[in-house]
């Protein structure tokens, strides 16, 4: 029997968001990337379109159709890596497109075939059939350059090299791919090329470029969504019901008519509930769906901007305002733990007998607050709607999700739908569901005719997300003489949305002979949830760790090493031998000065709960905490397995990058309620690390099994970075902290004030 | 109101309300978009501009008191990606998503004229620019590498 199968028997609901859920290692290219001017979809230029993938002008020059949107991660660079590698040419002439979903849809799934319903999206970059159907293309475009070179030289196919571009034999005869471009692409093999295997690769796993589209970045001239200025755009500037699920009661345009540049008012209805899908979507479109809005336009945004704070609008907050305060849910959401759950998720031998068998018994509690993405480009997206025909610009972390959500809206038929994918100033998750496309589609339908660049203000962005969700956990385990748990229970509940899936996402609750694990959904929660770099990880791995320190604490066992002993019981050798290589790279043990310590904690993104799957990362926090109680982080020790890495740097910066937004996370991120209302808008109510607070970052690739996968690497530093800094907290002051965000704590200790 | 604005080295008409941010100036009358709005209130620097050799937070600076003076944006940093910090930022693959970097480059391009070899403090102080994508650890090393290629 497979592991997977010993884990469905036993329970596990395995509700994966997409094997990998992948929200950062969705990605794109954009170098030129789908926006204004590129070319349409149907037109090819001159050059030979090999595949759907891949195409190579007469000139030599290679475009690689991208099919993610490149977010951060290098997700585009990475497709022109694998063409690289089958193709033999020169690195300078590769550059990338977004595939049109248009075109997709066209041609009956090209490519959203690769990777099923969520084609344009799952799976990241490294994912095996999206490598496959690179490789397989460029590798069929090589065999044709050659055997179209052949039958020029006289000479057989199997005889000629393909090196940089240039095809050559040794008789002597050598020509670049440009010459024989038109023949090749009337070539027929025989047999399409199968992709090289590992073995033979010369550029994957060995060269690590940087992304490709960083000139254009630097230089100002890349096109993000705010920046696409089509012919004749106007801007809206948007406000959406305070309170989510009110409802807009009336507003006044007359107040602001005369305003310099405006030029109307729209008002935006929420979609009917119940609608029927007007299109097959990726994501269910119930997660797209309008609320109730409200958009001024005007020739300039700050016209737009200034017109819609002087709009007197009168909005009906709806149920959602019975919550007058942030404490209000979160003891909803603690009393929902402290019950027996509505669902079980696990459940292996007899946890209620362990615990009436006495003992040395350890409770706790835990919270995660919500959180938004603040990605650092506001939502917007730009929409020029007629009576028959769309055309959306749009910063989608998605492009296929957009394009349905453009038909839902419109009702326009999929072939009168255009969907432009622009760069994209940050997704973290934030950018999947399409429903900031949908909003801006709504908008645009009540201005007809002309292109609209419809912008979330800051504060509108933040007060309107879709939120890591507020969760709460109760968790009791019961230790047995070796000091090791025999018995673990855990309530976890949140609101609807909440991700229990990822609760698959460790070993803990797998090693432990007899485990519970309920959940419960606080129904009348009303602030919408949405994945959050690491959905679900980021909160579980946060309870389990943190508890899993408790418990080394109770035992008086050193974390690392306890935690050694408890994960040396699972199948993936990948768990102990992180931990082993941050014994040794931390200076774990090594003796710091009153005031700092040293925390650990692990976990795994997408492990669906077997082993061998997803990516299992360690981390240690030094930190330190001054008597007044002011935290500072000195350094982080990454360790990793993902079984194997394509591009090392890519890889460095991710978890880099990853390392930071988990400290974040953990140390100051939350959003306060006020009468159903989110209070934060502005970076100055939601602080993130700068520059000055970075930490000195340290990753080790020593970690790696090389376990034939290349699994997800932006999500992965997210879960134990918060866990292992407060578990350094705890030692230092003696004052656990079990909510996030640590900064909301008294962390004073030895008689210091806060 | 019409205001003549020196950017990158030429003189550019806006039309405008005085108290528009030359944030939106920039962008949207003049359709220079490099410079990007992050925040709106001087918190992030993503909109950093360079006038008058001061690197400035445009979305915070009215357009009636950009007459007179003398703006860069990122597009007249080195429109070819000519300026070593270009060049080093992409050697040393530093943007993530990017979104924030045209304020990095422009803010590290003021503190490596005032301070050619900038230790990790001065870096502190002068980038303190905000990246969601956590970019910060390259941003330094590259701040660093540039400074040793000027000295070369
Ligand atoms: S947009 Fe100006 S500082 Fe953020
Ligand atoms: S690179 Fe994305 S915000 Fe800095």
């Amino acid at each position: 029997m497979t592991e997977h199968m010993k884990l469905s028997r036993r329970g596990f609901i395995s509700t994966m968001l997409g094997t990998g859920g992948a929200l950062v290692m969705g990605l794109s290219r954009p170098v030129v990337a789908a926006t204004l001017g590129a070319k349409p979809w149907d037109s090819f230029g001159e050059g030979a379109a090999f595949t759907p993938w891949l195409q190579i002008d007469p000139t030599g020059k290679v475009t690689v159709y991208v099919t993610h949107p490149d977010i951060g991660n290098g997700v585009v660079t990475q497709a022109c890596s694998y063409i690289r590698e089958e193709l033999a040419c020169r690195w300078e002439d590769i550059r990338a497109e977004y595939a049109a979903p248009e075109r997709d849809h066209a041609l009956g799934g090209v490519y959203s075939e690769v990777g099923g319903p969520l084609g344009y999206f799952s799976g990241r970059s490294t994912f095996e059939d999206r490598r496959t159907a690179y490789m397989t293309a460029a590798a069929g475009a090589r065999e044709r350059l050659k055997a179209a070179a052949a039958e020029a030289w006289g000479v057989d196919a199997s005889e000629i090299t393909a090196e940089e571009g240039v095809l050559s034999h040794a008789s002597g005869q050598s020509a670049p791919y440009a010459e024989f471009v038109a023949a090749a692409a009337a070539v027929t093999l025989a047999e399409e090329p199968a992709p090289k295997p590992r073995e033979e690769w010369t550029f994957l796993t060995k060269a690590s470029p940087a992304k490709i589209q960083i000139p254009e970045i630097v230089t100002g001239r890349a096109v993000y969504g705010l920046d696409v200025r089509p012919p004749g755009m106007v801007y809206a500037a948007l406000r959406q019901s305070p309170v989510m699920g009110g409802q807009l009661v009336s507003y006044d345009f007359e107040a602001i008519r005369d305003m310099p540049g405006v030029r109307a008012v729209v008002e935006v209805k929420p979609t009917e509930p119940g609608e029927p899908d007007r299109i097959k979507p990726a994501f269910p479109l119930g997660a797209s769906v309008t609320g109730s809005a409200i958009a001024v336009i005007a020739d300039h945004y700050w016209q737009a901007r200034t017109a819609l704070d002087a709009l007197p609008v009168v909005w009906d907050d709806g149920p959602g305002a019975k919550w007058l305060n942030i404490e209000m849910m979160e003891e909803a959401a603690m009393a929902a733990v402290r019950a027996p759950g509505e669902t079980v998720e696990l459940s292996v031998g007899d946890v209620a007998a362990e615990f009436e068998a006495g003992g040395t018994v350890v409770e706790a509690e835990y919270l995660t607050p919500y959180c938004d993405h603040v990605q650092l480009e506001p939502l917007n997206c730009t929409a020029l709607i007629t009576e028959n025909s769309a055309e959306v610009w749009a910063p989608a972390q998605h492009t296929q999700q957009a394009f349905f959500v453009t038909v839902q809206e419109t009702g326009l038929a999929p072939e009168q739908v255009k969907l432009h994918q622009t760069y994209v100033g940050g997704g973290f998750g934030r950018r999947v569901f399409g429903d900031d496309t949908r909003m801006a589609v709504a908008v645009a339908k009540g201005y007809p005719g002309v292109p609209v660049q419809v912008i979330w203000s800051r504060e509108e962005s933040v007060r309107q997300g879709r939120y890591r969700p507020l969760m709460g956990a109760h968790m009791k385990a019961r230790l047995d003489d070796d000091g090791l748990p025999s018995a673990l229970q855990m309530r976890v509940s949140g609101g609807p949305g909440f991700f229990s899936n990822g609760l698959a996402n460790t070993a803990f609750p797998l090693v432990v002979p007899n485990a519970q694990i309920e959940s419960t959904v606080v129904r009348d929660f009303h602030i919408k949830a949405g994945p959050l770099r690491g959905p679900g990880y980021n909160s579980f791995v946060f309870f389990h760790e943190s508890f899993i320190d408790e418990l080394a604490e109770a035992a008086g066992a050193d974390p690392l090493d306890y935690r050694i002993r408890i994960y040396e019981k699972w199948e993936d050798e990948g768990w102990v031998k992180i931990l082993n290589v941050l014994k040794e790279k931390s200076g774990w043990g090594t003796p710091l000065p009153t005031g700092q310590a040293r925390g650990v904690a692990i976990g795994n993104w997408g492990m669906g709960g077997r082993p061998q799957h997803g990516t299992t990362l360690g981390a240690v926090v030094h930190a330190e905490v001054s008597t007044e109680g002011r935290v500072k982080v000195h350094r982080i020790d990454v360790a990793f397995d993902s079984g194997r890495v394509m591009n090392r740097d890519a890889v460095q910066v991710q978890l880099e990058g990853g390392a930071i937004f988990g400290l974040n996370l953990a140390m100051n991120e939350k959003l306060n309620v006020q009468n159903g209302r989110i209070v934060e808008g502005n970076y100055d109510e939601y602080p993130l690390i700068r520059m000055a607070d970075t930490p000195e970052i340290h990753i080790h690739f020593e970690g790696l099994t090389d376990h034939d996968r290349y699994d997800e690497i932006g999500e992965p530093p997210v879960g134990p970075v918060g866990p292992a800094l407060a578990s350094a907290i705890a030692q230092i002051t003696g004052k656990r902290p079990r909510s996030q965000p640590y900064r909301e704590h008294d962390l004073s200790w030895g008689g210091g004030e806060a | 109101m019409a205001f003549t604005l020196n950017v990158n080295g030429t003189d550019m008409e806006v039309d405008a309300a005085p108290e528009t941010p030359l944030l939106w100036a920039l962008r949207d009358h003049l359709r220079l978009t490099g410079t990007k709005f992050g925040c709106g209130i001087a918190q992030c620097g993503a909109c950093t501009v360079d006038i008058d050799g001061v690197a400035t937070r445009s979305c915070q600076f009215p357009v009636e008191a950009a007459e007179g003076v003398k703006i860069t944006t990122i597009e007249g940093l080195g429109a070819e990606g000519e300026h070593v910090l270009q060049k080093v930022w992409t050697e040393m693959n530093v943007p993530q998503c990017g979104y924030c970097q045209s304020g990095m480059v422009m803010a590290a391009a003021a503190l490596l004229k005032d301070i050619p070899e900038p230790s990790d403090a001065d870096i502190d102080l002068y980038v303190d620019n905000i990246c969601r994508c956590g970019t910060y650890p390259r941003v330094r090393q590259a701040i660093h590498r540039a400074a040793e290629l000027l000295k070369a």
